[in-house]
């Protein structure tokens, strides 16, 4: 990761550079600044795609159990809640299949991906249809997230096992997406306020 | 917090994180929060109501049928599919997987069910128990 980060320095650096040198020659200036710009942005997402790589296998360390089984927090949508609101739909999504490819592979094995897959996907279209609404605040934004990527994990489970009773589980995982889902939002709606927004730029 | 330069929102910067949280909290958070609230008790009312003392245990293995045990015969029943293993337990009318060759091992972390309603799955494993009243598959199949 530091590797990562010295190379997006190095990028902003040299892109100031070149608009404050050669300001005669603007066709060039102002392509290699929107190229600097993008690589800023695509080194941003992909420090976003590792920290929430990190979250999902200090989940898989330690998993939080309350004698429900499979309920988790979530904190890898922390990240994914901040990308898609400073960056971008198209981001969060490549963060999220980032992570969620990566984390199947290295930790979960690939069975499990289907679920993440799933409730990933699921969360990520519902934050982005409730955002684009504007009435919610990132904590509702969050607390939909929760049920949702625990209903689209649930489909899914229940489509593999075949079995339509895997909606029993329902009810229980309503509630602990709604309480993940507000705890994961307020994280983030504190975390969205410091984070330099210059980082997304 | 005070170091922060103004990015076009003065205030918002001067609020301390709680007066913060409790500003940014709108009408449709709420709304949103009582109908999901409504929603999973409404599920669980339906769930709860529906259950009642079970007869038999029936195992299934990729969706289908594997057996069907009598919740009063204490019997231990051992499934092998290729290399994955799962053993359940029927003990004192109350079924529970006793080991299972998944990585996860929820099923076996989950409590020994007796009600209709209840299951337990080894997703990884494919195999699930639930536990029906004795011959009525009619009744099932009320979340379906």
């Amino acid at each position: 990761m530091s590797i990562r980060k010295s190379g997006g320095a190095r990028g902003a650096s040299s892109a100031r550079n070149a608009k404050s040198t050669n300001g005669a020659r603007s066709a060039g200036n102002t392509r290699s600044a929107s190229s600097a710009r993008r690589t800023k942005r695509l080194t941003t997402a992909s420090m976003f795609a590792a920290l929430a790589l990190i979250f999902s296998y200090i989940e898989f360390l330690i998993p939080i159990s309350i004698g429900i089984p499979g309920i988790k927090l979530g904190f890898a949508n922390l990240v994914i809640i901040i990308a898609l609101y400073e960056m971008d739909f198209r981001y969060a999504l490549a963060i999220n299949l980032v992570r969620i490819g990566l984390s199947g592979l290295l930790f979960s094995g690939v069975f499990a991906m289907l679920y993440s897959l799933a409730g990933g996907l699921t969360s990520l279209l519902v934050m982005a249809l409730l955002r684009k609404t504007g009435r919610f605040s990132m904590i509702g934004v969050s607390m939909a997230a929760g049920v949702s990527h625990n209903f689209g994990q649930l489909v899914v489970a229940a489509l593999v096992i075949e079995n339509a009773k895997m909606f029993i589980y329902f009810p229980v995982l309503v509630f602990s997406g709604i309480a993940a889902g507000i705890g994961i939002g307020i994280l983030a709606a504190v975390l969205d306020r410091k984070v330099p927004k210059q980082l997304f730029r | 917090m005070n170091q922060r330069p103004e990015n076009g929102k003065p205030n918002t910067s001067e609020l301390t994180t709680w007066q913060f949280l409790r500003k940014s909290i709108r009408k449709a958070d709420i709304i949103l929060f009582l109908i999901l609230l409504l929603l999973g008790i409404a599920l669980a009312a339906v769930s709860l109501l529906g259950r009642s003392r079970g007869a038999e245990a029936v195992i299934r293995v990729n969706g289908e049928v594997y057996g069907n045990y009598p919740l009063s015969v204490n019997r231990t029943i051992t499934i092998r599919r290729g290399s994955q293993r799962n053993v359940v337990r029927i003990r004192n009318g109350k079924v529970s997987m006793a080991s299972a060759s998944c990585r996860n091992q929820i099923c076996v972390h989950h409590k020994p069910i007796s009600e209709t309603n209840q299951s337990i799955v080894c997703l990884p494993n494919r195999v699930s128990v639930e536990i029906r009243a004795a011959g009525k598959e009619g009744k099932i199949d009320v979340y379906s």
